[in-house]
């Protein structure tokens, strides 16, 4: 069954490539992307299913077990674009081709240094050849990751500066987990980057897999009534999460960092489990971080993070009192 | 022949069509590097079946016969490795830390290991015994393809964002030229003292001088020409053309480079192989599946394999005499 959906979704994702994308490629003479180009619609098209699916699972949980119930729902809107720039795929292959040669250069300088990027599959013993555990372990390690980048995005003022649009919406939804500022993709792109040059990069031939784990991270921003019970200390559930969303979390100081795996939070002692469903949003965010366009919200978010720079660096342009 | 558009309704079903002899030997296999599944699909050529699912690290793309016809390495791009595998049978024999091996290539004296690393954008000569590194070109933007000058002094890579060839000595490991050869050169091959490029993002190959670089012909043979091959009686020549709607193989003249016939094959031909009963293997990297097509009707059927399919490897090859390459099949 499952074998059969994967399959196809690749012959979609090869008719979406030989027929339109290699098309513009050839057109164009980018045909050097040709390579790549199976993958990106691989992830075009796993991404509109996943958001067909999460939309077909949340909706109606969000409809009949909401935490809030909303009279003007404009806010969400903007979460909507947010999903698909990201989850078709725009946003992380705008983030690949800008960052493609300053990627090649450092791996290529690195590798001249006589460093060759390992796999983990190639440093743990045994593990070859059992790619599914492979992919788990790789999922379990990379949201690891993930979990310092966001304390750590939590930890710096400039860096928060950014992470803040994250925060600021107050009408919390499953839709709300690719609302970022385009700078913190960026950084989260760089820092896998890094992680990658130490671990390898993951196996890609389990996007089902793959789309479950991203299922989780909307899931766990969707406005239901609902808890994993003892599951909650390994999975991160819509109202753990949302404690990190809550009005009393944004900025530093905060709690409940993990992506997926709640077990991150345990081991570093920032778990928290309290039976509460509370609002959320940042108090102390610009209304345009709230309520505005997306690009309202992604000029106001690079505005915050160039003044707290200049606050860091004591560049405010002030006369000293 | 069974398209993808087929294939999306219909239960995949294939009747063997045996067509080669029971001599008690391990039966000829065919090896598909599944670059998107970090699987090769090993298949038993009589039956065409999968026999067996090897496991790489991540990209699978190409491959390289030992001169000692010992040992088939496989490249693995993104998992930095070159995995060998048995020539006769596709069984494992581990696999060395090589950095970003895409396509690759023995140099006719067996000295050296040549190895476009793609995405590093390095073209880099390894010791054939030990594998060391021995020499780093860093010639151009995505090298591509590569080959020789059968007397092993000059080797050529395509670059493929560069949109050129390079050339450099192997005699004394320095570069010898870089010429522009059109948009995204893919393919190269030594054919009757000159080279043919493909020229992916035009629609045909060149002929190129390999003393100075110039272009000294040029043959349309259909939009996204990507990889070329010369079958072992010399008599044809193919490029696998994958871009813009229908996908095609076509077939050359060696000499003349007039095209005799282009065959329509849907989803992206890539690498391909030619059995001894004449069948040609094709690697269609849109389909998840390898065409096994008769040259004289230009019927086909194919076999599921795994994702992005990519180079291909018959061992029926090894009962050639002579170097053996990818290309020269």
């Amino acid at each position: 069954m499952l074998h059969s959906l994967d399959q196809f979704f690749s012959i979609l994702a090869g008719y979406m490539d030989e027929y339109t994308v290699v098309p513009v490629l050839y057109h164009f003479h980018w045909m050097e992307w040709d390579e790549l180009s199976f993958d990106w619609c691989l992830v075009c098209m796993y991404g509109l299913f996943a958001v067909i699916v999460t939309y077909a699972i949340c909706w109606p949980l969000e409809h009949f077990f909401p935490i809030e119930r909303w009279d003007n729902k404009s806010a969400v809107l903007v979460d909507v674009f947010y999903t698909f720039l990201n989850r078709v795929g725009v946003i992380p292959v705008i983030t690949f081709l800008l960052f493609y040669q300053a990627q090649t250069c450092f791996t290529g300088w690195v590798v001249d240094l006589g460093y060759i990027p390992p796999t983990l599959d190639s440093l743990i013993p045994g593990l070859f050849g059992h790619p599914i555990l492979t992919f788990w372990l790789y999922a379990l390690l990379l949201d690891g990751a993930d979990y310092w980048r966001h304390r750590l995005s939590h930890s710096f003022r400039a860096w928060y500066a950014l992470h803040a649009l994250h925060h600021a919406q107050r009408q919390m939804s499953f839709w709300s987990d690719d609302r970022n500022h385009i700078f913190d993709d960026f950084i989260s792109f760089a820092w896998f980057f890094i992680i990658g040059l130490a671990i390898g990069i993951p196996p890609l031939q389990f996007p089902l897999l793959m789309l479950g784990l991203r299922f989780i991270e909307s899931f766990s921003h969707a406005n239901i009534r609902v808890n994993f019970g003892p599951l909650e200390w390994l999975v991160v559930s819509p109202r753990f999460h949302r404690l990190h969303h809550a009005l009393r979390a944004a900025g530093r100081g905060s709690f409940n960092y993990a992506g997926v795996f709640s077990l991150w939070d345990v081991i570093f002692r920032t778990a928290d489990f309290s039976p509460l469903y509370l609002p959320t949003g940042d108090a102390k965010a610009p209304e345009a971080l709230a309520t505005g366009s997306y690009l309202a919200q992604q000029i106001c978010g690079a505005k915050m993070f160039f003044a707290s720079l200049a606050k860091t660096f004591g560049l405010t342009g002030r006369k000293p009192a | 022949m069974i398209t993808r558009r087929a294939a999306l309704g219909l239960p995949f079903a294939l009747a063997a069509t045996p067509a080669f002899a029971d001599t008690g030997a391990p039966p000829p296999i065919c090896m598909v590097m599944n670059s998107g599944d970090a699987t090769i699909s090993v298949i038993d050529m009589t039956t065409r079946q999968i026999i067996a699912t090897q496991p790489t690290f991540r990209e699978p793309s190409h491959w390289a016969l030992t001169p000692d016809r010992q040992t088939l390495y496989v490249s693995d791009a993104g998992g930095n490795a070159l995995f060998a595998f048995d020539p006769q049978t596709g069984a494992p024999k581990g696999h060395a830390p090589i950095a970003d091996p895409y396509q690759l290539g023995y140099s006719p004296d067996a000295k050296y290991l040549v190895v476009n690393a793609l995405r590093l954008n390095h073209v880099d000569v390894y010791d054939t015994a030990s594998l060391a590194l021995v020499k780093r070109f860093q010639a151009g933007k995505m090298p591509s393809h590569l080959d020789f000058s059968p007397d092993s002094r000059w080797c050529f890579s395509s670059q493929q964002e560069s949109d050129t060839l390079f050339s450099f000595d192997m005699t004394t490991l320095t570069p010898r030229w870089t010429v522009p050869i059109g948009h995204t050169p893919a393919g190269v091959l030594w054919l009757n003292g000159k080279l043919i490029v493909c020229i992916m993002g035009e629609n045909g190959i060149v002929e190129v001088d390999p003393v100075d670089g110039h272009i000294t012909r040029r043959q349309k043979t259909g939009p996204g020409a990507h990889n070329v091959f010369l079958d072992s009686k010399n008599q044809i020549l193919y490029v696998s053309n994958r871009a813009v709607g229908h996908t095609s193989l076509a077939a050359l003249d060696p000499v003349t480079l007039e095209v005799k016939r282009v065959y329509p094959i849907d989803g992206g031909p890539d690498d391909i192989g030619i059995a001894p009963d004449g069948k040609i293997w094709i690697a269609l990297r849109f389909n998840e599946e390898v065409a096994v097509m008769d040259p004289q009707t230009g019927d086909y059927e194919t076999i599921q394999v795994g994702r992005s399919p990519h180079g291909i490897y018959l061992s029926t090859i090894l009962s050639r005499q002579g170097r053996i390459t990818a290309e020269t099949i």
